[in-house]
């Protein structure tokens, strides 16, 4: 099973229409990666589906960097008794 | 640079200051005055009390029969006899809408008024409008009507020009003696100074106002001339300072206490000519007028008079109150006006179908957060028209999910997130960026779309319908 860094990554890529290999967790989604306002919106909702959870939608929008997305959801998981291969 | 003459340090606080008893929301901003205010007339300095007209007897007249009437095809009796009864209704049971004049000269003018009266509304008053002939008097006994509007042009544009008198004495004559004829059948006349604002209001205004106020003094209070200040050109100036005869301060003035025209026998009349006549007429309340004289939405002769629905609100914020007023036969009025092809503009105040819809997506985020930051009163609760995005490419996320709370009814916790509404969002963006479109998008597009995107809110919410 992927991490959570490795699928962070591949929901951004496929939302943002990148490589994920080129993808760093210091990126900042907007500064670096690009992301328009609808495309914040878009990776949170596809953050959800892709770990079957719900994020509190601020708290969510604030996160600035794929390492913080990384480190966020995987908190959430944990909250919302999410299993993921980060254990 | 200038120096500083004064020190303002911040008052800091954790607590918002809201200014709510200016802005309290449930009622439009109220207007508050605070000490007197200063004209200069005739080298003298005189002191007027603004304040004072929370308890003085201010009211609206209405001419959408008269002079509305001129400004588009002719109204049906039906049509007149529903919006008269809307009217009634509007200004509620202390008659703050007092009075509406009506033609007299056709059959369908007489028709109207007594189809009018009968639907047995002690408000508005029902009162005429003919030209300053004594045989026109004839017209006004036979409606029973006890008080009428004549024409008592006063501008040498008109006396000279115009009505072709050779000088100012024949035509003030000619005009008592029209008077006279009123007093004589018992019916109150109400003086129409027309074209006031380009008049020589010492040469002629005066002294005819002052003959006036003469020849009432012979006759019982209730038939005593009422004089109604037309602005007939919209050349009226409210600032302070303005010269005569195009200062509405120093008109009011001088009718009111050189001529001694009681201020509930003054009344102001407006056009638009020049962007001024809501103002106008507040001013023209605030000066000494106990009357402004307004239409319906503002139609009128050329570009219009004061909208009738505006000084509703002006009366609500200079009062304090809402004074039996019913404010939201204003939105029945004016869907009842579009129904029977009246164009009213997207944008017009208070009653335009985008009146209170922003299409910024940063303002939308800010009605999502308080709708108070955005909207000019609680124009749900007064006007049944709660605030609205409109959606186009500048919206942004926070105007969709604006627009997909509003169309669900949902408010406070039960409110969808923006997350949810991502693939509406989408779509939206899709229009403009990939299919170059360059109109707003409708309610009906949305609504599909919404249906199509969204099934498990549709079907929540929707449910029942199809």
């Amino acid at each position: 099973m992927a991490t959570v860094e490795e699928r962070v990554k591949a929901v951004t890529a496929q939302v943002l229409k990148l490589d994920p290999n080129e993808i760093k967790l210091e990126d900042s989604f907007t500064a670096d990666l690009g992301a328009e306002s609808v495309q914040s919106i878009e990776l949170v909702a596809m953050f959800e589906e892709e770990f079957g959870i719900e994020m509190e939608e601020d708290a969510a929008l604030s996160v600035e960097t794929v390492g913080k997305a990384v480190e966020f959801i995987a908190q959430v998981c944990k909250e919302q008794g999410v299993v993921t291969d980060d254990r | 640079m200038n120096r500083a003459k004064k020190h303002h340090p911040l008052v800091d606080t954790k607590k918002p200051n809201l200014l709510e008893e200016t802005y309290p929301y449930s009622l439009p901003p109220l207007i508050r005055f605070k000490g007197p205010v200063v004209e200069y007339i005739d080298g003298k300095t005189v002191e007027f009390d603004f304040g004072a007209v929370k308890d003085r007897n201010i009211l609206i007249s209405d001419t959408t029969f008269r002079d509305g009437q001129q400004a588009r095809p002719p109204y049906t009796i039906d049509q007149m006899v529903h919006i008269y009864d809307l009217m009634s209704r509007l200004g509620g049971p202390n008659g703050v809408i007092r009075q509406t004049e009506f033609f007299l000269y056709t059959k369908n003018d007489r028709e109207t008024l007594e189809r009018c009266r009968a639907l047995g509304h002690e408000y508005p008053e029902c009162t005429g409008w003919i030209r300053a002939l004594k045989g026109d008097f004839r017209l006004v006994k036979e409606a029973g009507l006890k008080e009428t509007g004549m024409l008592t042009s006063c501008s040498d544009y008109h006396i000279f020009h115009k009505l072709k008198f050779r000088s100012r004495a024949e035509c003030m004559d000619t005009y008592c003696e029209v008077v006279e004829a009123a007093f004589e059948e018992g019916v109150r006349p109400r003086c129409h100074l027309e074209d006031l604002t380009r008049a020589d209001i010492d040469g002629f205004v005066l002294p005819f106002v002052e003959r006036l106020m003469e020849m009432s003094s012979q006759v019982p209070e209730e038939l005593s001339a009422k004089i109604r200040l037309c602005d007939t050109m919209g050349f009226g100036i409210s600032y302070p300072g303005a010269e005569l005869p195009r200062s509405i301060p120093k008109l009011i003035y001088k009718l009111n206490q050189e001529c001694g025209v009681p201020s509930d026998r003054l009344e102001w009349h407006g056009h638009n000519d020049f962007h001024k006549v809501h103002t106008n007429g507040g001013t023209a309340w605030l000066y000494g007028c106990d009357f402004v004289n307004t239409t319906l939405f503002g139609f009128g002769e050329r570009t219009g008079n004061p909208p009738l629905e505006s000084a509703i609100f002006e009366y609500i914020a200079l009062k304090g109150d809402l004074c039996g007023i019913n404010t939201m036969v204003i939105t029945e009025l004016a869907d009842y006006m579009r129904s029977i092809g009246l164009p009213i503009p997207d944008n017009y105040p208070f009653v335009g179908r985008s009146f209170n819809t922003t299409r910024a997506g940063i303002h939308a985020d800010g009605l999502r957060r308080d709708e108070q930051i955005y909207n000019i009163f609680d124009t749900e609760k007064l006007l049944a028209r709660p605030p609205r995005v409109a959606i186009t490419d500048k919206s942004g996320t926070d105007g969709v999910v604006h627009w997909v709370n509003e169309f669900f009814g949902l408010k406070g916790e039960d409110r969808i997130n923006k997350i949810k509404i991502h693939k509406l969002a989408r779509w939206v963006i899709d229009q403009y960026d990939e299919h170059g479109r360059l109109t707003a998008i409708s309610d009906q597009e949305l609504e599909a779309k919404v249906k199509e995107l969204m099934p498990e809110y549709w079907a929540k919410y929707k449910g029942s319908q199809k």
